[in-house]
């Protein structure tokens, strides 16, 4: 990211005449390689875009994201006292964080563990199983001549419209009419439906998958779901990690819909049995489930952490390829 | 579709039961039911937020072996409200669910509960005193079943009191000087807090001052939110805030137990459950609390109830028999409601006065130097302001009273009631319930 903001950064200041004159060597040559369709060719760059204000802006806003993290770190470590009694962001008088893990592993019989594993089945089986058929719908759409296409996409469309905060509802209400209400499959079916990911798969099949490559393909005599696995398939695979990645965390932040769904606590999700510690610690004057829930929303940040860490090079080029098109 | 008729018929054959029980016994149906628990069995679905919820179901499968309770921890506030009555809408209900007394009407008004008259109207008649039964009546059919009630209480700091010659405050006059004193003796103490985003404490502090937010009049809702006690009540509180004499939270949460916990807080108002939560929430402090009955306007005792549980079987509910058995149980046996104080750390008040003795015995108040809490508390409770009766859409009140108890710094928060009033009323005409005055 850093990268290309210097480049432009180079290319753009020498384009008010003033800098041009002054400047001599390799700045010169810089303006003829500055793409053409630049907007702000030939316009001088206000004083508040200058790299230190634009530094300490990008600080501000680490600053501000980082701030809970630190907190939950601090407050992690803590025993109820400290908790209580000290700076949120300072550390407190005693190292606490194994005496709570332990605490939060066999609180109610280790439940934390199995909303855990809950969580990672409804994300990642959920988000799996959505991107594999985004990615196919999205080929389709792109290299298929289906009758109807454009309206189908339109359809597609409208649902990225659609927060899903405002299906939870009806979704619930369909649920309970099949009996699907309180069931591991009533949270993990509607997590397969994800309108962007298919808009997106569209986009990376037109970007990834040559037509020619298909055309080749049926010449060599193989057959539509063999052209698919064995040949547009491994060209989008980029484009299937960024959506398994966006579907991913939309149904890791998913609320709403489990709150409605679940009543049989063994089957909550992670953040879901996070919120009912909360709530009780709060209103039930059960102070002890702070620290359930504060560790608790440590250890379930890792699992997300290493994932991004581990396929940041695809969500990168993910987001970029988004920026092209 | 097979299983919904399977389930119609056994709820019409569950209530034919009950009906059947109740011709039966003449008057006594709340008792029978209670007395022969074998008549119902199968499994019961249990939905509850209370502390102590799992101990109690544990306890009653143990004494009624042919009933099996399946218990489901709810998070608490509004969003459990959301989802009952959705589940309600999807006949995906639980069998016995925890019902406030302050959401019980809005429940009932949008047909969430079963009316409880034939099993357990004489019960509730015969059990709990006026002021609890009439939070759980409404249009003469009784549709919860009380566990505890919430007089309000003062909560404070005797060894700063001690420290500094003071006395709780008897009237609310009294009580700002108190709070000028408090500040004055330390900068940094205050006598009682203000919630800027828990609507509670204005609302039950107006209940105490007289004011009848709601009633019916013949078939119609009276919405009066916006009357002169209310007024009072909230520029009152609005003017400690404003004058710094209380300090100001969010909710009774982490940021005010920072202020119980170094010292700050060495006062709040409070009802009677809040002692478990101070005293598990700061041991260090053990000795160093004691409560009080409220200050009143006029001097006389006064007080209200904030909180306070009721059970309901919700509309829908598959085994209505073995979840009545189960409610009555939970809320009027003494082996019943000794389970609620199971782990030792709850204060909760007892609906049914026949109960206080298994309270007494099972909370240790060394917490409070040995005060007898109960004994307040029962001062408290006698003295609850009547008549009061909570709105069937408080869902909307609260959140029109939130919206605006934040900004005590803007205008009055009296002139800010009619708001509420407005609201809520505009919210029971599109729910097509009548509204007259």
């Amino acid at each position: 990211m850093t990268q290309p903001t210097v480049a432009w950064t180079r290319v753009s200041r020498p384009t008010s005449a003033a800098v041009l004159g002054a400047q001599s060597g390799p700045g010169q040559t810089a303006p003829m390689e500055r793409p053409k369709d630049r907007p702000n060719r030939g316009r001088t760059r206000p004083a508040w875009l200058s790299r230190s204000v634009i530094n300490v802006v990008l600080l501000i806003a680490v600053a501000y994201a980082l701030l809970p993290q630190v907190w939950l770190v601090m407050a992690s470590t803590k025993d109820l006292h400290d908790l209580f009694g000290t700076n949120g962001f300072a550390p407190g008088a005693g190292f606490n964080l194994d005496e709570n893990l332990r605490y939060l592993f066999q609180a109610q019989d280790g439940i934390y563990l199995r909303w855990l594993g809950n969580t990672v089945l409804y994300a990642g089986g959920g988000a799996l199983a959505a991107s594999l058929l985004c990615v196919m719908a999205g080929y389709a759409f792109d290299k298929l001549e289906v009758p109807g296409r454009e309206a189908l996409f339109g359809l597609v469309l409208v649902g990225v419209m659609i927060p899903s905060t405002a299906l939870a509802l009806p979704t619930y209400l369909l649920a309970s009419k099949v009996g699907l209400a309180n069931t591991f499959l009533g949270v993990f079916i509607p997590g397969l439906v994800f309108p962007f990911g298919v808009y997106l798969a569209r986009i990376f099949s037109a970007a990834y998958v040559p037509d020619a490559v298909i055309g080749a393909s049926r010449v060599d005599g193989a057959g539509e779901m063999r052209t698919f696995w064995s040949v547009a398939f491994p060209m989008m695979r980029p484009g299937f990690v960024t959506i398994l990645l966006f579907q991913f965390t939309a149904i890791w932040n998913s609320f709403f819909l489990p709150l409605i769904m679940l009543s049989d606590t063994r089957l909550y999700p992670v953040n879901l049995g996070l919120y009912v510690w909360n709530t009780t610690a709060m209103s039930q004057g059960r102070p002890e489930d702070y620290l359930l829930a504060i560790t608790g929303s440590l250890v379930a940040i890792v699992p997300l952490i290493l994932l991004f860490l581990t396929l940041q090079r695809f969500w990168r080029a993910g987001m970029t390829a988004g920026a092209i098109d | 579709m097979n299983w919904r008729k399977g389930a119609a018929v056994a709820v019409a054959i569950g209530t034919a039961a009950l009906l059947a029980a109740c011709g039966t016994n003449n008057g006594g149906a709340g008792a029978a039911a209670q007395s022969s628990p074998q008549q119902a069995s199968g499994e019961i679905v249990f939905w509850s937020f209370l502390k102590g919820s799992d101990a109690v179901a544990a306890a009653f499968e143990k004494t009624h072996p042919g009933i099996k309770v399946k218990f489901e921890t709810q998070a608490g506030g509004p969003d459990y409200y959301t989802k009952l009555s959705n589940a309600v809408k999807s006949g995906a209900v639980p069998d016995v669910a925890v019902a406030e007394y302050t959401r019980l009407p809005e429940i009932v008004s949008l047909g969430g509960a079963q009316d409880l008259t034939p099993a357990a109207g004489a019960l509730v008649e015969k059990t709990f005193p006026e002021p609890i039964r009439q939070l759980v009546t409404l249009g003469g059919k009784t549709w919860g079943v009380p566990r505890d009630a919430a007089p309000m209480l003062y909560y404070y700091r005797k060894d700063f009191f001690a420290a500094h010659g003071l006395t709780p405050a008897t009237t609310w006059d009294e009580f700002r000087a108190l709070a000028a004193k408090v500040v004055k003796a330390d900068r940094k103490a205050r006598a009682a807090a203000y919630l800027s985003g828990d609507a509670n404490l204005l609302t039950d502090l107006s209940w105490q001052a007289g004011a009848h937010w709601f009633g019916t009049d013949g078939d119609a809702w009276t919405v009066n939110v916006d009357d002169a006690a209310s007024k009072k009540v909230v520029n009152y509180w609005q003017g400690l805030a404003k004058d710094h004499l209380v300090g100001t939270f969010p909710t009774y949460a982490d940021e005010f137990w920072q202020g119980v916990q170094s010292n700050k807080v060495v006062g709040y108002v409070c009802a009677s459950w809040c002692a478990g939560g101070l005293q598990a929430t700061v041991p260090g402090q053990t000795g160093k609390w004691a409560v009080a009955e409220l200050p009143s306007w006029d001097g006389k005792p006064a007080s209200a109830m904030w909180g306070g549980s009721s059970f309901i079987i919700p509309k829908g509910a598959k085994n209505a028999a073995a979840a009545q058995t189960f409610i009555n149980w939970i809320t009027t046996d003494p082996t019943g409601i000794a389970a609620w104080y199971g782990s030792g750390t709850s204060s909760m008040y007892p609906a049914s006065p026949e109960l206080l003795p298994v309270a007494k015995k099972s909370f240790n108040t060394k917490f409070f130097g040995g005060q007898d809490i109960f004994e307040v508390g029962t001062r408290s409770y006698t003295a609850v302001t009547g008549g009061w009766t909570w709105g069937p859409a408080m869902s909307v009140t609260d959140k029109a009273l939130l919206d605006r108890i934040g900004k005590i710094q803007a205008g009055s928060l009296g002139d800010a009631l009619a708001g509420v009033d407005a609201e809520t009323t505009k919210a029971l005409q599109s729910r097509g319930l009548n509204v007259r005055g």
